[in-house]
């Protein structure tokens, strides 16, 4: 019927956007390696309807000047904290950090396209690196599109970074749900961390860098000592304008004197 | 439950089985007020799930036009995914047709798009305001599944059910003695749409930490925002 | 549909300036077929003590012939009448004896101490959990809309005439937004010296 106009229809290169239609990303329906994730094999389909190699909290927060986002370096197998040296902030580039909580084994097959696209990135040789509100929105189609097929990421994820030399935070879960905030977390994180970190920033005033860090730290303590899938051994993701680095892994304080007075149990 | 059972090394206790929902409500509520010449379409920010507040500043209004408004609530990465899809086709019309949708065709397509997903629907609570191609104030509602109303006022969300006959007796003037109904002055919209977030804020726990309220008149848009209790 | 739905029918009180109001629906129904349109839910009992009963129509005509059984074992008894805080809390104790296997009521209670003529208000879960707030009550069908309408218009220190013009409109436009409450409504504001029973004409859907 169109065909009079084919030659609007083609995409602009291979696996390319095509002009007058969406862009399909990674893993959507028309997408040609689509067919491997939901496709049903032998003994028919698959899905993961629980997370196994989990990772817990991610805490991420604003400051004058950058972001910063903090998580532990245990990845459990159930109750088992099996992996205990394994970073869960990364530098994405050097506008962009990521943290995740939730299945690693998903977290590490979407990074592995997030660097992917880093690879892309430098071989324009434009100086044009991804901005951290891009990576965000990205990462809200994928995991929108996983769920709208119910067999979603499970994940959740904060990313941070400067997007044109504005701090950016942002949050993104598992059913592609996200929303920016001056401060954010992920699982327990939510309960212990989010209040202590409020407590410290005054209406308007965001916290200086080594505030930052300090009230960081306080949350990897608490949640230490009260969530049993946190270990002591932390790691920090910072973000500003002069780059992204990221830092530790760090030991938390520990003072288990309190520990002699419990009684009860 | 089959599938752990088929894959014995799965089966360690701590690893169990989650069902997944691939919905969740993450409440907000909204109110729109049409008059002669204005619309005014008002949202809270609070973004949440059961007893967790996950952000306090989420703004729920999005702009489409310079002369539509759309309030959206409900099930928030359906929200985020449903917009970008009205915003990209809005675009796409701008292209092919060389001029901004008008609120009419807006409203229309809206109801196509949700239509479109009447199996896995789009879980939300749409309220769309606008001034229409004669500068007069609309409102459209919806339901999740695509059905479309036309209306001058219409509450909306995980509040819409306490609000909706305070705007009945407010606005629409039902059940009280009035003969041949006022016209609602812009100022009085704008109250009623306030004190309605702040009645909705004490008992809807969806509901609250600010309102954004958005004036539509042939002069542009104007925004402001008002306090809620926090709690 | 939930057994406290399957009648239908709302209640409303509210505290005022020396006086309380309440009001009721006048809807009997059976889901959605209207039974009969003359069901008033408030019963007087007391010169300025009254109760409202929503749910199950079966059991607001037991709970309200059981109150009143006792009510009047402790009038005789006590050979004074009963104000209406122990009103409350015998109606409370009531429906707690029955906590596993409950009347589906919600009452809503209305009065004047007798002696002191100060207002209360109060109403309970099905099991007798009591709440008793200085600013107004609600139960039935369409509660939620009538949290809504009473919390914009409700305000401190109502005169007599302002409080029965607030309820009234908070009750016909609560059930307006309701299919199974409605059709037809009775106020009665309470006074240390009268009390003014007023039938709302309403539409009739």
């Amino acid at each position: 019927m169109y065909s009079h106009n084919n030659f609007i229809q083609t995409e602009l290169w291979k696996g390319g956007p095509v002009p007058g239609q969406f862009y399909n990303f990674p893993g959507t329906s028309q997408d040609i390696n689509a067919g491997n994730i939901t496709a049903p094999g032998l003994y028919g389909s698959n899905r993961s309807s629980s997370p196994i190699t989990t990772g817990t909290s991610v805490i991420g927060v604003k400051f004058d000047g950058g972001v910063m986002i903090a998580a532990d370096n245990l990845v459990s197998y159930g109750s088992l904290a099996r992996y205990q040296d394994v970073q869960r902030v990364f530098k994405i580039n050097e506008k962009t950090i990521i943290g995740a909580g939730g299945d690693f084994a998903d977290f590490q097959s979407l990074k592995r396209s997030i660097d992917q696209k880093m690879v892309e990135d430098m071989c324009y040789q434009d100086d044009i690196e991804m901005q951290p509100k891009s990576l965000y929105n990205w990462l809200t189609r994928i995991l929108y599109n996983r769920r709208s097929r119910v067999n979603p990421l499970w994940l959740e994820m904060v990313v941070g970074g400067m997007q044109d030399g504005v701090p950016f935070l942002g949050h993104v879960d598992l059913r592609g749900r996200a929303y920016e905030d001056d401060v954010v977390a992920t699982g327990f994180g939510k309960h212990f961390a989010l209040p202590l970190v409020r407590e410290q920033i005054s209406e308007g005033r965001l916290l200086s860098q080594s505030e930052a860090s300090q009230v960081l730290r306080k949350c990897m303590e608490v949640l230490y000592y009260r969530d049993c899938r946190a270990i002591s051994k932390y790691s920090v993701a910072v973000s500003t304008a002069q780059g992204t680095i990221v830092q530790g892994p760090f030991e938390v304080n520990q003072n288990w004197q309190l520990a002699t007075l419990v009684k009860g149990y | 439950m089959h599938k752990i059972q088929s894959f014995p090394e799965y089966q360690v206790p701590g690893a169990q089985h989650q069902d997944f929902s691939p919905y969740e409500s993450n409440g907000g509520s909204i109110v729109a007020i049409a008059g002669e010449d204005y619309v005014v379409i008002a949202a809270d920010t609070r973004l949440s799930s059961g007893y967790t507040i996950h952000t306090r500043k989420q703004n729920k209004l999005f702009q489409l036009s310079e002369k539509t408004v759309l309030g959206s609530t409900g099930c928030w990465c359906d929200t985020l995914a449903l917009t970008s899809l009205v915003n990209a086709r809005m675009q796409m019309y701008e292209h092919l047709h060389l001029k901004t949708m008008s609120t009419e065709a807006v409203a229309q397509m809206l109801s196509i798009l949700m239509y479109n997903r009447r199996f896995f629907p789009y879980y939300v609570s749409n309220v769309l305001a606008g001034l229409d191609s004669e500068g007069k104030g609309v409102v459209y509602s919806y339901d999740p599944i695509g059905h479309c109303e036309r209306t001058t006022y219409r509450a909306g969300g995980s509040a819409g059910t306490l609000l909706q006959p305070v705007l009945d007796n407010q606005i629409g003037g039902k059940d009280r003695d009035v003969k041949n109904k006022p016209k609602v002055p812009l100022e009085k919209a704008k109250e009623v749409a306030k004190d309605a977030f702040i009645s909705a804020a004490e008992r809807d726990i969806y509901t609250g930490d600010s309102v954004i309220l958005k004036v539509i008149t042939k002069d542009g848009i104007t925004e402001e925002e008002v306090q809620l209790r926090k709690d | 549909m939930s057994i406290m739905a399957y009648n239908g029918g709302c209640l409303v009180a509210m505290r005022g300036k020396n006086c309380v109001a309440i009001a009721t629906d006048h809807r009997f129904g059976i889901q959605a077929q209207t039974i009969s349109t003359d069901f008033e839910k408030v019963f007087q009992v007391n010169p300025r003590t009254f109760l409202g009963l929503v749910g199950l129509q079966t059991d607001i005509l037991t709970v309200h012939d059981r109150i009143m059984f006792r009510k009047k074992l402790y009038e005789d008894r006590e050979n004074r009448e009963m104000t209406p805080e122990p009103f409350s809390a015998m109606i409370s104790n009531f429906l707690y004896e029955h906590r596993f296997g409950p009347y589906f009521i919600e009452p809503v209670i209305a009065g004047l101490h007798p002696k002191t003529l100060e207002p209360f208000i109060c109403n309970m879960d099905l099991i007798g959990c009591p709440n008793k707030p200085d600013d107004f009550v609600v139960a039935g069908t369409c509660s939620e809309q009538l949290y809504g309408m009473c919390e914009t218009l409700w305000k401190e220190d109502l005169e007599p005439a302002e409080l029965s013009e607030v309820i009234s409109q908070a009750i016909v436009s609560a059930f307006d937004r309701d299919a199974i409450s409605g059709w037809g409504a009775t106020v009665y504001i309470i006074e240390k010296d009268k009390i003014t029973k007023k039938q709302i004409k309403t539409r009739m859907d």
